[in-house]
């Protein structure tokens, strides 16, 4: 358990977070297919969920990095997202030959329809809708749900006091 | 060697530490979480409820959970896999930090569950070796101590008070509660306010509440609420170990010498005294007991009549809700609706006890509140739709954003006697360790069909009220699936040590200075949450204590 005073997301923590920032190969019949950057997927993805997120400012891509090196989330957990970042990649090579970043946003949603309709599908697209809900409307102490936007958008009143520190 | 050592900081096992350290005799207290004190607290939803701050992780401390199932098939999970936690905080003050501060006493009939309802088939129903009489006088300290607040009203099952008010007036109520006794006027059922472990005002040198809006669950920051470390403990001279984990019981054949703890780099300590308190909660109370057996008690100490971990019970029944519509409300009724931080505070007991085909049956208490205001959470709820499908996108942002902002959600709570039964136990699973190498407990779960039923009954009346209030989308779901929260049994206490763990005054049957004052002790769970009653006993259990101390 780390607990940082002031804590906002910095450039140190995102070279620190190699999990999700060192590329990730995609093979498409056992020939290396290409190279990509999970936070580059998820980002993206993060867009197609829950787009508002972005239009306020939740900072929802960077919220993953704690997530990824947070202290209470279990080593199965982390590994589901980096897995669920590899099958989308693979669905959307299968699909139409391409990685996800690289699909019109038209595929990207009919691409989501699919695997949602299958159990890890549905469980990833959950999961990345949990944390950016979180992103969303946790306290701005975690570098995230920026000037209370997120707060602001559904009228909430955070209970006090607020955290001093965030808990990592 | 201290006088007394005790193990667990929260109610059951605080206010021994607050009355023999006050009487002068040497206490400490082991305690596995950190001290965290009114100045560490905060409503941060992220830590407290997203990522269990005050929990251990599972991947290092786990249950393997049992269940059986109606058809007697057996369903085994593994804790860490399911994420299925039973661990309730672990702090000082324990999860009496946590708690919503509901307080209830148990009735007298909960007292002689067995002689005045009768058997039931398949449980293990028994009288109490005490009566309401005896405990009443500490269920009123409880009040002065720990602080109650409320309103005393007369009901049909009103407990025999030996005062005629609380010490402090009940808190301020949201509006709403004025619907919800309409509705029970026209129904006539009988509303009533609930008493709540909570300071209105700054007393017993605390402060007030300041209405946080976020109460259960979380710690309190002025210290209204009555956790065992703000209303005793930190009013104490007990010394607090914290970050001590405690995995092992010494004893020779009548007596526990020592207990054996690891700090938190790993370091195992010793701890001698003449008195043993266990207070870790029931399932941790068991295990331990388990975990610790030797050549004179080869079945785990206290254990020679393979009592220990049998009948374990949780708090029956279930939950169920209704939604409020702004577009069925006038202006001010939204506005009423909306308020934040006042309490809801109303519960129905009328059907403590009913009659079903000629014949008495115990039935329970029904708890009405506010959906909590954890608003990640709410915002997640809506993640599926109607027909079960997962949403995302504009129509998810549409959803959540009518949702939560044009209605709000009023739930309620049942609680009936879990009966206990011989399938309902904790056992130790010697193949599988967690992170300090100790064997893990097992949490083997059965819920009568008999709970079920009695909980329907309660159910159905609760989703009456709702619906003449006009709320919406009602619906209630009963089971059997045990609230972690709230748990008892395990070490019950009687007067036949064949049957039981503990004595009258729950010292341990076989061992001479071995006392359990968590929930361990209750061989019937009473249809309330039973903090109030577990303060009670452990305030009684204390007395005894230094009667026993003072004569050495
Ligand atoms: C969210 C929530 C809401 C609740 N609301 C209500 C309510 O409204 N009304 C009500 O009556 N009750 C409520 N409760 C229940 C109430 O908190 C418990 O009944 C009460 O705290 C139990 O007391 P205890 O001493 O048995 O356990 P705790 O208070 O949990 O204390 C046990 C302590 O033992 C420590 N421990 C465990 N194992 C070891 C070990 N091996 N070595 C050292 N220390 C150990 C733990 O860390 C913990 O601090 C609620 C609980 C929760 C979590
Ligand atoms: S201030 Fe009041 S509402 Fe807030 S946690 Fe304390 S007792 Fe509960």
């Amino acid at each position: 358990m780390i607990e940082l005073k002031n804590y906002a997301i910095s450039r140190r923590l995102l070279l620190k977070s190699g999990f999700l920032t060192i590329a990730l190969s995609i093979f498409s019949r056992g020939e290396l297919f290409a190279e990509v950057v999970p936070l580059e997927t998820i980002a993206l993805l993060q867009e197609d969920l829950f787009p508002l997120a972005k239009e306020l400012e939740s900072r929802s891509d960077l919220y993953m990095l704690i997530i990824l090196s947070h202290s209470k989330i279990a080593k199965k957990d982390k590994k589901f997202i980096r897995n669920g970042v590899k099958w989308l990649n693979e669905e959307a090579l299968s699909e139409y030959k391409k990685i996800y970043t690289k699909l019109s946003s038209k595929q990207r949603q009919s691409l989501l329809q699919k695997i949602s309709k299958e159990r890890w599908g549905e469980h990833f697209i959950y999961t990345i809708l949990q944390y950016t809900l979180e992103s969303l409307l946790g306290d701005p102490i975690y570098g995230i749900n920026k000037n209370q936007k997120g707060w602001e958008w559904l009228e909430h009143k955070s209970g006090y006091p607020r955290p001093k520190s965030a808990f990592l | 060697m201290y006088d007394v050592c005790i193990v667990g900081s929260g109610a059951g096992g605080a206010p021994v530490a607050y009355e023999l350290s006050n009487a002068g005799f040497s206490v400490v207290v082991l305690e596995k979480g950190k001290y965290y004190k009114e100045e560490d607290f905060s409503k941060d939803e992220l830590a407290i409820s997203r990522r269990d701050m005050y929990s251990p992780k599972l991947e290092d401390e786990y249950h393997i959970i049992k269940e059986r199932t109606q058809d007697g098939s057996i369903e085994v999970y593994d804790g860490r896999e399911y994420s299925w936690s039973f661990w309730n905080g672990s702090m000082v003050g324990g999860s009496s930090n946590l708690m919503s501060g509901y307080f209830y006493r148990l009735k007298p009939n909960d007292f002689r569950l067995k002689s005045t309802y009768g058997e039931i088939k398949g449980a293990n129903v028994v009288d109490w070796p005490i009566s309401y009489e005896e405990l009443e006088p500490f269920y009123t300290k409880v009040e002065d101590v720990i602080g109650v607040s409320g309103e005393v009203k007369a009901h049909s099952f009103l407990e025999p008070r030996s005062t005629s008010k609380f010490p402090y007036t009940a808190l301020q109520e949201n509006g709403v509660t004025k619907w919800f006794d309409k509705a029970c006027n026209e129904l006539k059922f009988e509303s009533i306010p609930i008493p709540r472990a909570i300071l209105p005002i700054d007393a017993l040198k605390r402060g007030a509440c300041s209405y946080s809006n976020f109460c259960g669950s979380y710690p309190c920051a002025t210290g209204a609420k009555g956790s065992s470390r703000a209303a005793l403990l930190q009013k104490c001279k007990a010394k607090i170990i914290t970050e001590a984990f405690v995995y092992q019981l010494i004893s020779d054949k009548s007596k526990i010498t020592q207990v054996k703890y690891f700090d938190s780099s790993g370091k195992s300590h010793t701890i001698k005294a003449k008195i043993f308190i266990l207070a870790a909660q029931p399932i941790e109370t068991s295990r331990l007991l388990l975990n610790s057996k030797n050549s004179f008690f080869p079945n785990g100490l206290a254990n020679n009549n393979n009592q220990v971990g049998k009948n374990l019970i949780f708090s029956a029944g279930g939950t169920g809700k209704g939604r409020f519509y702004f577009e069925n409300l006038s202006k001010n009724e939204q506005e009423t609706l909306m308020q934040r931080g006042l309490f809801f505070n109303r519960s129905l007991q009328q059907w403590y006890e009913f009659e079903a085909e000629g014949k008495k049956y115990k039935g329970g208490t029904i708890d009405f509140l506010f959906e909590h205001s954890n608003i990640i959470s709410r915002a997640m709820r809506e993640i599926y739709d109607d027909k079960g499908n997962i949403t995302w996108g504009r129509d998810l942002e549409r959803k959540i954003k009518k949702t939560l902002t044009t209605s709000r959600v009023l739930t309620f709570e049942v609680f009936n006697d879990w009966l206990p039964t011989n399938e309902c136990f904790v056992s130790v699973d010697e193949s599988k360790k967690d992170k300090y190498g100790v064997n893990v407990g097992v949490i083997n779960l059965y819920g009568h069909p008999h709970d079920l039923k009695v909980g329907e009954f309660l159910a159905k009346k609760a989703t009456e009220v709702l619906e003449k209030m006009g709320a919406k989308e009602i619906s209630m779901s009963i089971s059997s699936s045990p609230p972690p929260n709230l748990v008892a049994g395990g070490c019950r206490f009687g007067e036949n040590p064949k049957t039981s763990v503990l004595d009258k005054n729950c010292k341990s049957h076989e061992l001479e200075n071995l006392y359990i004052t968590d929930a361990s002790f209750m061989p019937t769970g009473g249809s309330v949450p039973y903090t109030w009653t577990i303060y009670a006993n452990s305030f009684r259990v204390a007395k005894h204590l230094l009667g026993v101390m003072m004569e050495a």
